[in-house]
């Protein structure tokens, strides 16, 4: 494959994990790149990647997890990468799902592809607890209904996007609940987006400060802001 | 019971704001979150106008005398807590800017 690949890894205070995230990107394929975006971590995740010469952009202030995955776009954009990874730096994305992940693009029948964990229920998977699904669920159904497609997955954080997508959330990309508004705004420009079962795991160390999504005020929040972000020109 | 010529007032002025603020977030010149929070004061204003009976009762449980004083006196509440929270983001803004500067310059010192 002579495509130009790059992980974009946004990583905050995940010192426990991030190597291990960036080496098993590195034994699967040395060609793909890595690039790590310390989004203002406090412990050592920046210096990690310094001393093990990981491909790293030390944000000067915390941005947040959409502020940082955007970061990570503007660099594909620049560098011409034709393929752009979410990879989350906590070990909860499996390296062997890439291949699934990326074809559709390598075929040329999407332009952006989710790594799903709700494509196939009887998968023996990693599952979060049935009120986040419920929730879930519904946020699905508003991206639904704004945008004529549905999305089963909408919270992933496992996704391939092409040049189309790199160059469109280099401009374009939400600041508040980014992976639910993305996928709403790449549905809302007739993108072709698809979905693949992605195999995920447990956190394995450190706190998930990235969407921890626990409560239904923030379920609600997101709908709300699903809404009003369907209203957004994006030329 | 409020005369039908100031219901059809706030009507219309909660419709105006409500296309405002629906064009600014159509042109991203307002964050989302910022958007809801005027959404929703103008949905209030809306329905406490509008469902019969509601602003009087308040009135009254609250101790106010005239209707209108409760009105001045909720609506100037709410622009201080708006202009303190204002203040707070501005004050936030202010030291990100400063970091912004001083990191530019180190880093066009550095490349030069």
């Amino acid at each position: 494959m002579n495509k130009k690949v790059l992980f974009i890894i946004p990583a905050f205070n995940e010192e426990a994990n991030i190597l291990k995230a960036v080496q098993s990107i590195h034994q699967e394929n040395a060609e793909w790149d890595i690039l790590v975006i310390n989004d203002g971590s406090t412990d050592q995740t920046g210096q990690i990647c310094k001393d093990h010469q990981i491909p790293v952009i030390n944000l000067v202030m915390n941005l947040g997890i959409g502020g940082a995955v955007q970061t990570g776009y503007i660099y594909a954009h620049r560098h011409h990468y034709d393929i752009a990874i979410q990879f989350d730096g906590d070990g909860q994305h499996e390296i062997s799902s890439v291949y699934d992940l990326i074809q559709p693009i390598l075929d040329d029948k999407a332009d952006f592809v989710i790594g799903s964990r709700f494509i196939d229920k009887k998968r023996d998977n990693f599952q979060s607890s049935s009120l986040r699904r419920i929730g879930i669920r519904i946020i699905s159904a508003f991206i639904w209904v704004l945008s004529g497609k549905p999305v089963l997955d909408p919270t992933s954080g496992f996704r391939a996007a092409n040049k189309k997508v790199i160059e469109f959330f280099a401009t374009y990309y939400p600041t508040e609940f980014p992976e639910p508004e993305s996928n709403l705004m790449l549905n809302r420009k007739k993108f072709r987006t698809q979905e693949i079962y992605a195999r995920m795991h447990e956190r394995q160390g450190g706190t998930s400060s990235i969407r921890t999504w626990i409560s239904a005020y923030y379920m609600i929040n997101v709908c709300f802001s699903l809404v009003v972000t369907s209203l957004r020109k994006l030329d | 019971m409020m005369p039908i010529k100031l219901k059809i007032e706030i009507i219309l002025f909660s419709l105006v704001m409500i296309g405002l603020i629906i064009n600014l977030v159509r042109h991203n010149r307002i964050t989302i979150k910022y958007s809801l929070v005027w959404m929703f004061a103008i949905v209030g204003i809306f329905i406490s106008a509008l469902i019969p009976g509601f602003l009087p009762v308040v009135a009254n449980l609250l101790g106010f005398e005239l209707m209108s004083n409760m009105i001045f006196t909720i609506m100037i509440g709410i622009l201080i807590f708006v202009m303190m929270i204002l203040t707070i983001i501005v004050s936030g803004q202010k030291e990100k800017i400063r970091i912004l500067t001083q990191e530019v310059s180190l880093l066009k010192d550095r490349i030069k």
